[in-house]
């Protein structure tokens, strides 16, 4: 039987593909982050949060082009539930770009020359590895309708939830009383807690791909109701 | 067809029976209290069901339709879709025996309207097709008839008179949506309306005479937008008193109006779920790719 729907299911992969590939600038907008972080480079922070209007842009296309598929072509079964992940998908893009942007803002607040904890910001950057890693598997995961490969996101994520604890440990043990050393420390646990929130959203993807993949919606860990460790 | 059960309080002696009440009591009216008990009365509050069991339909040597069973629940609308051949209108004609009159077509297997077996020997067709009410895709008033005498062309048959008829007529019009837009024209052609609302009035004189079910073959596939989701409506308000069994082209509209959607594919029943499931996570795979474009 010849398919019936060929311009449709272009104009899906198409979506899919605009979609996904902001997760490429999602990573690369992390690496920005990350080596500014490193270098205490303030212009290139400057870069990373100019950027951000490029990840709205991709959002709003995205978006609109999720609103035109559902009013025109009704999509049902794996399509609409592709579709509706995609939304998804496309909004935790949005909110990783965000973090990038809310790191970027960071950077410039301690100065050229900030008393740098270097054990600290090994960790943080280690998490921002992490962090890419996981947005890279939640990529590739929907790609191939993997859902073994998104439900792998939850270890890396508890592995950057348990760097983001020590960071704020070291946070806690490093600050003291100068006011400059004290205010660096504030800064890098921020900067951890948005990696962390980056490691969430990709976790979330991963979600939504074994929505698309199964028809359930499972969250993979349950934030409100930890299990005991 | 198999053989009627001889044993079974079953529908063939009730038709018989109401067939001899409507012969011996003219005066009798549709929907008044004074009207003998129609075939699966007593059912109507909670409803009447279809059950096919192993179906097999052909036309002359050609086997249309293979081994399908299906039950239709009461006061469901039941949507029966799949691509042009797949023999869902086979299926729907079927269930109240339209298929046979083609000549040289025949079936075998089941089709019970309650507990009472359809194609049973001493089965009156004429009285089966009466609860079995049929909506056709293109709409076909009487075309020398009135409006009023459309609605009213099957009561005649069933010696309905008078003052009653016209009660018939009015709230068959009203529960067809149509009373507003024709309670004064009653007496003009009902060729003159227009075609949503000929087919609303093929509807009226459909449930006019109070059927069990209510079979819809298309019957939005020559309608405009407009009077397509007016019949959609309709056909929300009539699940409250029918079982409706409809055979569309339109996925959308089985989407709309169906609780449960039944997938047809080279004269097999595929698959038959509730319509959110058919739509959103079929369980067969040919059922994903049809109902997604993926063949058709």
């Amino acid at each position: 039987m010849p398919e019936t729907r060929h311009a449709f299911h272009e104009e899906l992969e198409n979506l899919e593909k605009q979609a996904l590939g902001a997760l490429d600038m999602i990573v690369a907008t992390l690496e920005r982050a990350l080596e500014a972080l490193m270098h205490q480079d303030v212009e290139l922070a400057q870069i990373v949060i100019s950027d951000d209007d490029r990840i709205d842009g991709r959002y709003l296309e995205v978006h609109q082009g999720i609103l035109t598929l559902l009013a025109t072509q009704a999509p049902v079964a794996t399509d609409l539930r592709t579709v509706a992940a995609l939304l998804h998908v496309i909004k935790h893009v949005e909110r990783m770009g965000d973090q990038c942007v809310n790191i970027a803002k960071l950077i410039p607040i301690t100065g050229h020359e900030p008393p740098v904890d270097e054990e600290m910001l090994a960790t943080v950057v280690r998490m921002g590895e992490l962090a890419i890693s996981e947005v890279r598997q939640a990529k590739q995961a929907f790609e191939l309708r993997d859902v073994g490969l998104a439900q792998d996101l939850v270890r890396q994520d508890e592995e950057i939830n348990k760097l983001n604890r020590e960071v704020f440990r070291m946070g806690v043990r490093a600050g003291g009383s100068d006011e400059d050393r004290l205010e660096w420390v504030l800064t890098i646990v921020m900067v951890a807690r948005a990696l962390e929130r980056v490691g969430d959203n990709a976790v979330d993807i991963g979600e939504q791909v074994a929505f698309v993949v199964t028809g359930l919606f499972r969250e993979f860990s349950d934030a409100s109701h930890p299990l005991p460790s | 067809m198999t053989p009627p059960d001889e044993t079974s309080p079953n529908r063939t002696e009730v038709v018989e029976q109401q067939d001899a009440a409507s012969a011996a009591a003219p005066q009798a009216t549709v929907g008044a209290p004074e009207v003998p008990t129609r075939p699966g009365e007593d059912a109507r509050a909670g409803g009447h069901t279809i059950s096919v069991d192993d179906l097999d339909a052909y036309y002359g040597e050609v086997h249309a339709i293979k081994g399908v069973s299906i039950d239709y629940a009461a006061n469901d609308v039941t949507a029966m879709i799949g691509p042009s051949g797949c023999g869902k209108s086979t299926v729907l004609r079927c269930l109240n025996r339209m298929h046979e009159e083609i000549t040289g077509a025949y079936a075998t297997g089941t089709v019970k309207l309650d507990d009472t077996d359809i194609y049973g020997s001493s089965i009156d067709v004429v009285a089966v097709r009466r609860s079995i009410g049929m909506v056709f895709q293109k709409p076909n008033p009487f075309p020398t008839m009135s409006v009023a005498d459309n609605v009213s062309a099957g009561l005649r048959l069933a010696g309905v008179k008078g003052k009653h008829k016209d009660e018939v007529v009015e709230k068959s019009l009203r529960d067809a949506g149509l009373w507003e837009e024709v309670k004064d024209r009653l007496s003009e052609p009902g060729v003159g309306l227009s075609g949503g609302q000929q087919q609303r009035l093929c509807i009226a004189r459909t449930i006019a005479i109070q059927p069990d079910i209510i079979l819809m073959d298309e019957p939005c596939s020559a309608l405009d937008p407009i009077a397509t989701l007016k019949i959609e409506e309709l056909i929300h308000e009539l699940k409250r008193q029918y079982t409706i069994i409809i055979v569309t082209h339109n996925m959308q509209q089985a989407a709309r109006v169906a609780d449960r959607t039944a997938f047809f594919w080279l004269g097999e029943l595929i698959e038959l779920g509730p319509t959110e499931k058919i739509f959103t996570k079929p369980d067969n795979q040919r059922t994903e790719d049809y109902v997604s474009g993926k063949f058709g």
